[in-house]
């Protein structure tokens, strides 16, 4: 096992791997930008060291900067959270190449399921289900309106190197198929500096629903349970939970061996997340894979009553899987995102917390790096506390999450808070019959019904 | 004479702020005050003020205070790390260091080494002035933005 880690990343993230490496008796080092000073990760961490000024390419995606660090307080290896560098297979190779462990997945991994592409193809022959779509990247407008013709509307186009929704356009109609695709292009080479888009069917009324694998370095996979994401907006996630209140309970099993043996065909290590699209029938389709920790992996340990941060950390060390198959999920998981942002236009809220009371009780779990009289920065993403709640039924979960969220106070940004509860308390949700569009029509709703002001 | 400034005048200010290239401007007359402060976002933020008990004269525009993080109390420039690494006070372990307190440096010249992922970077003094304190031991490590050595500035 590791003696000393380097968290390569900020906010709740950085937070949530020291604590877990504290509880392994591994010390840490933690990395800031100049505004991060004052933040939780820096002042929380054993050891911290400033790698550059606020804006990110210059501090926390300074690889330079974040090797050498690490080779200053001789730590052996670096955690890299999500965002950042979590997915850079170049980053992964300077540490394996300076003698540092990456908690991750080997580079040639997050470079094959870097290229979405790829990707497909590569899942495609490990037997998993694809959405129909281009077998390539297309290159002009006259392609992409033949194999639209052919698969049918509506289609959605995608940036090869892609991610976290950016880059993506739905298509409804020939008509409009040749207006986006220029669109589609130019956005992808301003925000990934490639414009290679591929193109597959839009899945009306689908669910965005997600299998956590964990795997050793020794050949062992274990896929768990299901978390449901459905709840987004632009391709941001806002709730998610567990068990999803759509899945049947012999296409949960057949997810879970699919994304299993897929892991397995292409070697996978470390934690990663396979997400798919499940339509009304049932059926599923593989969209990508996540070579990293995600953001509402809590969903998942508290389904299963486990640390998945100190299971990466021990995979990473070279550690045999500690869980079993036998291993069941219990209940039902809520978690709710807490965004600095307005809650009607969306505009990131950053500023001084004047003040700020957590919800708590039993069931209640708060990630976050927040704290009264911090200033949220405005330089990073808007993401503040992730509120994750356990219950046994869901209806308790989401009545346990309703009055928890009632009872936080943050005074002086805005936050989400009042759409979480608008969503919690509303019969689409309460009845688990929501899609990936269920976001955008109930935002819709909620302007419509809005009385005008004068 | 009007006791308030219309509509028009304020943009007027406005457009003259930022022709100006002017970060603050503050007015006061008979009792109105008001202060236009422009930030980096290209649009001014409108202040007004209560006013104030007794009437005083205009206040002319006054420049923000220069924003220098580097120039201390006492005058002293200081050299800081633009990166993370380990501090080497001389090119090697046998070579005398390139510089000591009391020194007189140019602009340009080598001050130390920071060794960085097997690179040697050669930090240069941006400035004329005596070496007036060196803050890092020899081998020790940096992080960014850190203070190496605080010069005395000759020009000036």
């Amino acid at each position: 096992m590791f003696s000393k880690i380097l968290i390569a990343n900020r906010g709740e993230i950085a937070l949530r791997i020291i604590r877990a490496a504290k509880e392994l008796g591994i010390k840490t080092v933690a990395v800031y930008s100049e505004p991060d000073r004052e933040s939780l990760h820096t002042l929380l961490a054993d050891e911290r060291v400033c790698i550059g000024p606020a804006p990110a390419s210059e501090s926390y995606l300074n690889i330079p900067n974040i090797i050498s660090a690490a080779e200053i307080t001789k730590a052996e290896a670096i955690h890299p959270g999500y965002g950042f560098l979590a997915e850079n297979p170049r980053f992964a190779e300077i540490c394996e190449a300076e003698g540092l462990v990456f908690i991750g997945p080997p580079a040639s991994i997050i470079k094959l399921m870097g290229d979405k592409n790829q990707a497909r193809q590569e899942m495609k022959k490990a037997k998993l289900p694809i959405i129909p779509g281009s077998q390539n990247v297309i290159e002009d407008f006259q392609e992409a309106k033949k194999l639209a013709q052919k698969i049918g509307y509506p289609i959605i186009l995608k940036a090869a190197s892609g991610g976290g929704g950016k880059g993506m356009r739905i298509v409804t109609s020939p008509r409009q198929l040749e207006e986006q695709f220029s669109i589609a292009q130019s956005e992808a080479q301003a925000a990934f500096g490639n414009p290679a888009l591929y193109l597959e069917k839009f899945l009306v009324s689908a669910r965005h629903i997600e299998i956590q694998i964990v795997a050793d370095k020794h050949g062992h996979v274990l896929g768990l349970e299901e978390r449901e994401c459905s709840i987004q907006r632009k391709h941001q996630k806002l709730i998610e939970e567990s068990p999803s209140p759509l899945l049947q309970a012999k296409t949960r099993k057949r997810m879970l061996r699919a994304a299993e043996e897929a892991a397995k065909a292409i070697g996978y290590q470390s934690l990663g997340t396979f997400e798919f699209l499940v339509d009304q029938d049932q059926k599923f389709y593989f969209m990508e894979a996540n070579t990293r920790i995600q953001v509402e992996h809590p969903v998942t340990e508290m389904q299963y009553n486990l640390d998945l941060i100190k299971e990466q950390i021990r995979l990473a060390s070279g550690e045999k899987l500690s869980l079993s198959p036998s291993q069941l999920p219990q209940g039902h998981s809520l978690e709710c995102r807490i965004n600095a942002e307005d809650p009607h236009n969306f505009v990131p809220s950053p500023g001084k917390i004047d003040f700020l009371v957590f919800p708590g009780g039993p069931g209640v779990r708060v990630d976050s790096a927040a704290y009264s009289g911090w200033t949220v920065p405005p330089y990073y993403d808007s993401l503040l506390a992730k509120i994750i709640v356990h219950a046994p039924t869901r209806q308790e979960a989401i009545t346990k999450m309703y009055t928890a969220l009632e009872t936080m106070t943050i005074v002086g940004i805005k936050t989400n808070l009042p759409l979480h509860l608008k969503i919690l308390s509303s019969t689409d949700f309460l009845s688990g019959r929501y899609d990936i569009q269920f976001l955008e029509r109930f935002l819709a709703q909620g302007k419509a019904t809005q009385p005008k002001k004068a | 004479m009007k006791s308030k400034i219309d509509y028009q005048e304020i943009l007027k200010l406005i457009n003259l702020l930022e022709e100006k290239k002017l970060t603050e401007f503050e007015l006061e007359i008979e009792g109105f005050r008001i202060k236009l402060v422009r930030e980096q976002s290209p649009r001014p933020s409108l202040v007004r003020e209560q006013p104030s008990p007794s009437p005083s004269p205009p206040t002319p525009p006054q420049p923000a205070p220069p924003l220098s993080k580097e120039k201390a109390k006492n005058n002293l420039h200081y050299i800081t790390s633009p990166m993370v690494g380990t501090f080497y006070r001389a090119p090697n372990p046998s070579s005398p260091p390139f510089v000591e307190i009391g020194d007189k440096v140019k602009k340009h010249q080598t001050l130390c080494i920071i060794e960085a992922m097997k690179l040697m970077n050669e930090i240069e003094s941006d400035i004329e002035g005596l070496v007036e304190e060196i803050l890092v031991k020899n081998g020790k490590p940096v992080e960014f933005g850190q203070k190496l050595f605080a010069i005395k500035p000759l020009s000036s």
